[in-house]
């Protein structure tokens, strides 16, 4: 018995060329199976590893991705199908070193505790705030339904989505908050302000 | 410009040296005053003093505490950039999978893993047969192992694991496994736990308490039980509490890579990394120095992730015999397979109280399902007791608790460890009698409140108490006078209150008072950055946010130049961990004694340069000065190299440990703490009677926490804890068929609130200013989630007259509740109901003015240092200043049964009266 030959349990699939601009990155030279899925792809042959899997089945939001802007989970999706388009990760929201708004307000208002299921608010909401900058609590409710987190219990991440959409009809830059905290001389910035 | 200004009044001083610009080598001059340029000002602290003093007080410096401070490490969360423990690639890779007992309890007769070994890309499979050391999380109970060594004790029980290239090759194998079972007899249903049986799921030797499964007995009685025997109300209860998991959005990853240096590295989402420490010497039979735990970030525990885990071993020895690092991540299902949540439990629960509504008594016996393992459930017994015996003062406690192994995956601690069932039994019994007395509540409960600085029935010292603020603020804030039996059918208000330990007052693995709980280490280097290193584990409560903000605060420094290191156990010193609520309290306390000690020095070379006395300086916004001239003085960088001179680095290091307190008897150190955690919620809900569907409206959530330091975790704290708590009481519940199989372990089934089931929360932070907490703050991670329970069936009760007994309210199970109340009323429709009504009897002037008086008694206690001790007995009209067992000789303070007892049981338990009388005399349980 133990040396019959190796046949897989699973069925892989043939494996063919993909690409797609991910962060606006273009990624050209991946094989992926037939039936990969895209967090697989994402997270261990891309490496974008802010993409999280909570759940594998669909529940938990923590693995949305935006594809050609739009709200996805990535664990239901095949890679194949999303060949050529664009995606979106929680790690390409950020304008260089100049956060997007929602993930300054999230710091600023305790949207994020552990931060595990963060990546797929944000992007959620980053589309949300795309279509509609100033949402009401209705419609920020029904953009998260599908997220689950398990620490906030929401609310602080509700004030977040506010926040942000203050900032942005405000029409103000955010500051460059990645680098508040490693700026050497942030205290002549403040000063001179 | 406003650099200038600031620099204004700024004196050069006798003796004052040079200074030069850090990393200038000391040639450059001095150039005036460049530092308070480097280094940014703090955005200011809340300085507002809560009543009260502590012994921190003169230590703020206005930097952050008291500030919304966003955590130190969210940067890392909003950008993708924060690692958890699947995101530890190391080049070179394995993946491991492990084999799960599919039988609910069998005896291995043999397991063949040649079959798998031999598939192409399976680099390892292991079995339990070589790996039999036993370890767990506490010393006494120590019964798990890295793999099943003779029997699989449920489903999901680990039997093998296996390394291999990929995943598909790992799952392969895993089905290539052969295992040759010999089925058992499981038990599924905790009561039949109680009889002996054959073979029981454990052996504990001379420990086991005959051929049970009873992993644990308490029994407890405290105080004076005349009154008991003709109460004036009593309402009585039999509850059921599903089991609950925790639910957290990471499941459990490990890592483990053993280094050239033959040392091993495991990385993995902890909250208690140094027990998985320990475990991991014994099982791998390595000394600890060779171990290094590196914590990842920790995508939540909530005590889901505080054992040391039997996957986290399986990594380490497949790392060992591949010479590969092996990373083990789990699906959704083995998290649920893995459990450790919050105990089943059955709750009987009798109260009485007297003609002057006062509590005499409250009887409790709690029969908790501990599933295969036993991992916290020692001290979960005693928890489901002793932590319902404050903060009402009573007239005498008798608890009895089993706690019983049953062939389904181990419970074990879960935010709110042990109290939160029985709390909320009491919290509804309390209502109970008010609506037999005919009196408010809330009044009840102010009138039967222990004074700040008292002691409990059970011996636990209470310092801080801010229930009476909790509960005065939340009945202004709801409205309640207007609500409260007010509210039309259907619609209805509730009160509930909670009480929780601040740190636990016995470290699980040595004496106290002979190590520390927390120690911290800093380091200042030229640069003038502080440095923490600490073993206390984020997991995203804000843990490093807390610690950042105790010593930025003492050294008047940004929170921005302090950074935290608390990942790897190499550089950490020993912290025991984030559980029971002990960080903030411990791990700051000792973050501030390690503090003190560099601001020591820095005032001492502000001294010297300025030659002025110490005593006369204090540390402000980066400045060390004198107090009562401010020009007189030094910036902080200048003090820091002054003090460096001829030494270099400045370290220093603090520890916490808690003062000698608490009782003598058996099981007199479960339940203490150095503080206490107090909370009052109001929750609104609306209760379709014809459907039995409840929605919470709307909750007030009124927490003592001490001194909120950062109040925006604080305030994230509580509305968390009240959706988890929302979560056990209106939907969440492990389900289990009546064999014993597990129906919903996923997210889709096991329905965790979402936000459209979230009711807005209004949170209160109350201080109370502990005279011991870090700048007097207590916890605020686990007590907050204890009173939303009670809260809403109280409110379910306010609106549809139905009291449950059974968690969570489904609207199945209220629905037959309201069936069952219209049939007995005769009535032809639900909605015609009878809605609860109240009118107040006399006896709420009586406690009325009690509270009043009390509400003066506690005040002045609070403020006079010289104030007398106060025992609880007190309103039974005992001496508050001597204890009641000295003057009082039918005062009980029992933790064994007497012969009386025996024969004739006070409250018909279960978990004592079935079990046999012949284990009880032995007194044989550890
Ligand atoms: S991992 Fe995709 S929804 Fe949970
Ligand atoms: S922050 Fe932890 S799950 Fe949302």
């Amino acid at each position: 018995m133990s040396n019959s030959p190796h046949v897989p349990m699973i069925p892989t699939g043939q494996k063919s060329s993909w690409d797609a601009v991910i962060n606006n990155r273009i990624f050209d030279d991946l094989n992926i199976e037939s039936n990969a899925i895209l967090l697989d792809v994402l997270r261990d042959s891309v490496g974008m590893l802010g993409v999280k899997r909570g759940c594998d089945l669909g529940t938990c939001g923590c693995c949305t991705v935006l594809i050609d802007g739009v709200p996805k989970l990535s664990c239901l999706t095949l890679a194949a199908e999303t060949k050529g388009k664009q995606i979106t990760t929680v790690e390409g929201l950020a304008n260089g070193s100049h956060l997007h708004p929602i993930q300054k307000t999230f710091t600023e208002c305790g949207g994020s505790q552990c931060g595990f299921c963060t990546p797929g608010f944000l992007v959620v909401i980053s589309a949300l705030l795309n279509e509609n900058s100033n949402p009401n609590d209705r419609e920020i409710k029904d953009a998260i339904e599908g997220n689950l987190c398990r620490c906030t219990g929401y609310q602080q991440i509700v004030d977040s989505v506010h926040a942000a959409a203050e900032i942005l009809n405000s029409n103000q830059s955010v500051k460059d908050n990645t680098c508040a905290q490693v700026d050497p001389h942030p205290g002549i910035d403040r000063t001179t302000e | 410009m406003s650099k200038d200004k600031e620099i204004k009044g700024y004196r050069q001083q006798p003796g004052k040296i040079p200074f030069a610009k850090p990393g200038s080598g000391g040639r450059e001059p001095f150039s005036k005053l460049r530092d308070l340029e480097m280094i940014p000002k703090s955005e200011g602290g809340y300085r507002a003093q809560p009543k009260g003093k502590n012994r921190h007080d003169h230590l703020l410096t206005g930097s952050t505490i008291g500030r919304r401070t966003p955590l130190v490490d969210s940067n890392w969360k909003v950008t993708g950039q924060a690692k958890y423990g699947d995101d530890i690639r190391l080049p070179n890779e394995l993946i491991g999978r492990i084999l799960r007992s599919p039988h609910h309890y069998a005896r291995i007769r043999s397991i063949d893993t040649s079959e798998a070994e031999s598939i192409k890309g399976v680099l390892a499979v292991e079995t339990g047969q070589k790996h039999t050391d036993l370890f767990g999380v506490l010393p006494v109970t120590k019964d798990e192992h890295a793999m099943a060594v003779d029997k699989v004790r449920h489903v999901g029980d680990l039997v093998a694991c296996v390394a291999a290239e990929n995943e598909s090759v790992a799952l392969e194998a895993l089905r290539k496994i052969k295992v040759d079972y010999e089925v058992l007899n499981p038990i599924i249903d905790m009561k039949k736990s109680l009889k002996d049986v054959e073979e029981p799921i454990h052996n504990r030797g001379k420990y086991h308490i005959g051929r049970s499964n009873v992993q644990k007995r308490v029994f407890q009685e405290f105080g004076n039980f005349e009154s008991v025997k003709n109460p004036y109300v009593s309402s009585k209860s039999k509850w059921k509490y599903a089991g609950v998991n925790h639910g957290f959005t990471e499941p459990h990853a490990v890592v483990a890579d053993w280094e050239p240096s033959g040392r091993l590295t495991l990385y993995t989402p902890q909250q208690v990394p140094h027990y998985v420490h320990r475990s991991l010497a014994d099982v791998l039979k390595i000394p600890m120095h060779q171990i290094n735990v590196h914590r990842t970030f920790v995508g939540g525990g909530f005590g889901g992730k505080s054992d040391p885990f039997p996957h986290e071993m399986c990594a380490a020895i497949l790392a060992r015999k591949t010479g590969r690092p092996v990373r083990i991540t789990f699906d959704r299902d083995e998290v649920f397979y893995t459990n450790r949540g919050r105990h089943p439990s059955h709750i009987e629960m009798n109260l009485h109280a007297d003609k002057e509504g006062r509590i005499c008594g409250i009887e409790t016996d709690a029969l908790i399902d501990g599933g295969g393992f036993a991992s916290f459930g020692h001290v979960t017994t005693y928890y489901n007791g002793v932590l319902h015996t404050a903060p009402y003062e009573i007239g005498s406690f008798h608890y009895t608790g089993a706690r019983v192994w049953t062939n389904k995956p181990a419970s074990g601690a879960m935010r709110g460890h042990g109290a939160v069932n029985s709390r909320c039994a009491v919290e509804l019994g309390i209502d109970d009698i008010c609506e037999q007395l005919e009196v408010d509540p809330i009044t009840f409960r102010l009138a039967n409140l222990l004074p700040p600085h008292s002691s409990t029935i059970t011996g636990f010292r209470i310092t801080s108490i801010g229930m009476r603020d909790c509960l005065e603020k939340v009945r202004e804030a709801c409205d309640w006078e207007q609500k409260f039996r007010k509210l039309p059918f259907g619609h209805g208000i509730g009160i509930g209150c909670g009480f929780f330990i601040s740190g636990s007052g016995l470290p699980i693995h040595w004496d106290p008072n002979k190590f520390p709980h927390a120690t911290v280490h800093l380091k200042i280097d030229m640069d003038g950055g502080v440095t923490i290193h600490t073993g206390a584990a984020d997991i995203g409560q804000g843990s490093d946010t807390v610690v950042a903000q105790s010593v930025s605060e003492v050294l008047g420094l940004p929170i921005e130049m302090i950074r935290v290191k608390s990942r790897d156990s190499d550089t950490s010193p020993v912290d025991l961990g984030s559980y029971s609520s002990r960080v903030t309290f411990m791990n700051a306390n000792a973050a501030i004694s390690a503090a003190i000690k560099i601001r020591d020095e820095l005032i001492k070379a502000t001294a010297d340069i300025c030659n002025v006395e110490e005593k006369s300086l204090v540390i402000g916004d980066r400045r060390i000065y004198q107090k009562k001239d401010p020009a007189v003085g030094v910036s902080y960088l200048e003090a820091l190299h002054k003090a460096q001179e001829e030494r270099g680095a400045l370290i220093s290091s603090g520890a916490y440990r808690t003062p000698p307190m608490g009782g003598v008897h058996k099981g007199a150190a479960a339940g203490l703490a150095p503080a206490y955690s107090f909370s009052a919620y109001a929750a609104e809900v609306k209760v379709d009677a014809e459907t039995g569907i409840t929605e919470v409206v709307k909750v007030w959530a009124a927490h003592d926490c001490g001194r909120a330091l950062n109040p925006l975790s604080v305030e994230g704290q509580i509305i968390g804890s009240c959706h988890m708590g929302l979560g056990q009481v209106l939907t969440e519940e492990m389900r289990y068929t009546k064999k014993g199989n597990l129906l919903n372990p996923n997210l889709l089934e096991y329905k965790i609130p979402t936000i459209h089931e979230m009711p807005e929360v209004v949170p209160i932070i109350v201080e109370s200013n502990d005279p011991e907490g870090p700048f007097g703050a207590k916890e605020a991670g686990e007590g907050p989630l204890l009173p939303i329970l009670p809260a809403v069936c109280n409110a379910v009760y306010d609106a549809i007259g139905i009291r449950t007994n059974e968690l969570p309210i489904t609207p199945d199970k209220l629905y037959k509740l309201i069936e069952k109340k219209v049939r007995s009323l005769k009535l032809d429709s639900p909605l015609n109901l009878p809605n609860p009504k109240l009118n107040y009897s006399k006896l709420q002037n009586t406690l009325e003015d009690r509270a009043d008086n009390h509400k003066v008694r506690d005040q002045d206690r609070k403020l006079d240092p010289k104030r007398e001790p106060y025992y609880n007995g007190t309103i039974f009209g005992k001496v508050s200043t001597i204890p009641p067992e000295e003057q009082d000789e039918r005062w009980t303070l029992s933790v064994t049964p007497s012969e009386e007892y025996l024969a004739n049981p006070r409250l018909a338990g279960s978990a004592w009266k079935h079990v046999e009388v012949r284990h009880m005399k032995r007194g044989d349980e550890t």
